[in-house]
């Protein structure tokens, strides 16, 4: 076993270890979680979950007296807990009760709890920690409980009182918030409920004053396995009824965009000619807003990344897809204009936006009507956002608004005086810039409109 | 308790009994009330809704 190909992330936990062999993740599991192991195998309890499609499926590849050696099934894109939308995280949450009490129902436990065990996959919130599962211990208490509220119940309540873009707070804590800081961000009435006061003040006090343990002198706690179930019912109750008090701003946004029909039409059938020519299989929309280009494409995608800045576009894309029940899109909150950084011990334990897109390279991305927002919102000047482009697939579609456009003029009238600096936005240095590092393969003008659409390859 | 490569919070481990005993009492009611709602034909059974219900399948 090459030990030097384990993933970065996969040092907590001593069951075993991830590592990537030439290419393909394998999951290493030590003799000290061989007895949990095969009591999960055998007891169906793996194969309940799998069949439910909760936990990512494994196979066995080899067994000896020292390891076992199992290969999850692959997932083309990871997507992290800062980067969902708020009814993600939910049912991401909700998941994770779900299966611990399922555990408990049959004699196990998770012994954590943390919003990096899911991930997204066929349009579905999945469990991908497999050595997460211990045996119950009756009487004992929850021990991943804490790290449930401060990585999943706190997080979806601050969204609700602070709005969904505070799910990116996530990004700075990787173990969760800090309950203190949970409770200190919530608004006084919190503190009324007794559902919230019991599981988020009074657990900030708690751990305030047991702090100072040093010696562990705090008898051993015990809870009832009814007990526990109450707790996990509770908070899936709880957690399933919550909503976010603020309105997309995006959400309509296809209803008050400068398009008319015709010209939205007739976009979407210059995006679906081209990937039809190009034979795409995979794309990456940036900025795709809900999806909804992406959904008109005719040709059968195998992996749809879209993005978007904002949380609640990339939400109603989650709704659609859930209705729909799509297994190719995956919808992520991403900011252009700062994607999520590595982050974790020696920054390698979670992949930077840009590490991981790479390694998707996908056929073709799309950047349609984005170009106005990073250059004349963002700053970034063309040669920028072309060397971005280029970086990670073959082939761009880009969308360029022509000065005249009514929003490019909007974005122009709010810098007043500071609008000279931006005389460089024109077609002219667009294509300039651009073709410094991609082949033109077709351009079209969207009649009754100021945008033209371009086909690109990199250099 | 072995296996234990995180801090489980010494508070939140004793903190628990409070809180599964308000959830009792949460659930109880919330139960109650919504047996209420049926009978009086406020609520209907089962609605239809994005989120499942927390139950995991057996598989036979």
């Amino acid at each position: 076993m090459n030990i030097n190909n384990k993933h970065a992330s996969s040092f907590r936990d001593p069951s075993g270890y991830v590592f990537t062999d030439e290419g393909v993740l394998k999951r290493v599991i030590f003799p000290i979680y061989f007895k949990q192991y095969q009591k999960l195998t055998q007891s169906g309890f793996f194969e309940s979950l799998f069949d439910n499609k909760l936990l990512i499926p494994h196979t066995e590849i080899s067994k000896t007296d020292t390891e076992i050696l199992i290969q999850p099934k692959f997932i083309p894109f990871i997507i992290y807990p800062y980067e969902w939308s708020f009814n993600m995280y939910k049912e991401a949450a909700l998941l994770t009760l779900k299966l611990q009490k399922y555990s408990i129902e049959n004699g196990f436990s998770l012994k954590d709890a943390s919003a990096f065990n899911i991930t997204f996959l066929e349009g579905k919130a999945v469990f991908i920690d497999t050595l997460s599962f211990d045996f119950y211990q009756e009487n004992s208490p929850w021990r991943a409980y804490k790290q449930f509220i401060t990585h999943f119940f706190g997080p979806l309540v601050l969204a609700r009182y602070h709005g969904a873009q505070s799910l990116k707070i996530m990004s700075n804590f990787i173990d969760g918030i800090p309950i203190k800081m949970i409770a200190s961000m919530l608004p006084f009435k919190t503190k009324l409920n007794p559902f919230l006061y019991t599981n988020i003040h009074l657990l900030a006090k708690f751990e305030d004053k047991h702090n100072e343990d040093y010696k562990g002198e705090t008898k051993a706690a015990s809870l009832s396995r009814k007990g526990q179930l109450n707790i996990i019912e509770s908070l899936y109750d709880f957690i399933k009824n919550l909503s976010l008090k603020e309105h997309s701003e995006w959400g309509n946004y296809y209803n008050k965009t400068n398009y008319v029909d015709e010209a939205f039409n007739l976009k979407s059938d210059i995006i679906n000619q081209w990937i039809l020519n190009l034979k795409a299989d995979t794309l990456i929309d940036v900025g795709g807003n809900d999806g909804t280009f992406v959904r008109k494409i005719d040709k059968k995608l195998k992996h749809a990344l879209v993005c978007d800045i904002d949380n609640n576009a990339i939400d109603f894309n989650y709704k659609q897809i859930k209705e729909k029940k799509e297994i190719f899109i995956t919808p992520f909150v991403l900011d252009v204009l700062n994607p999520s950084a590595s982050i974790g011990f020696q920054n390698t334990e979670r992949d930077s936006f840009l590490n991981r897109i790479i390694t998707f390279s996908p056929d073709v991305t799309l950047a349609l009507a984005i170009i106005h927002h990073m250059s004349l919102s963002g700053n970034v000047a063309f040669d920028m956002s072309a060397q971005f482009f280029a970086s990670f697939s073959k082939h761009l579609i880009i969308e360029f608004p022509k000065r005249n456009d009514s929003w490019v003029q909007r974005l122009l009238n709010s810098k007043v005086d500071f609008k000279d600096h931006f005389d460089f936005y024109n077609i002219e240095n667009f294509e300039k810039t651009y073709l410094k590092y991609f082949d033109l393969i077709e351009k079209q003008h969207i009649h009754n409109s100021e945008r033209i659409m371009y086909l690109l390859k990199v250099k | 308790m072995n296996l234990l490569y995180f801090d489980p919070g010494l508070g939140a481990m004793v903190i628990q009994a409070i809180v599964a005993a308000v959830a009792g009492v949460i659930l109880f009611s919330k139960n109650l009330m919504y047996k209420i709602k049926v009978f009086l034909g406020i609520t209907k059974l089962h609605e239809e809704e994005m989120v499942d219900n927390i139950e995991i399948k057996d598989q036979d």
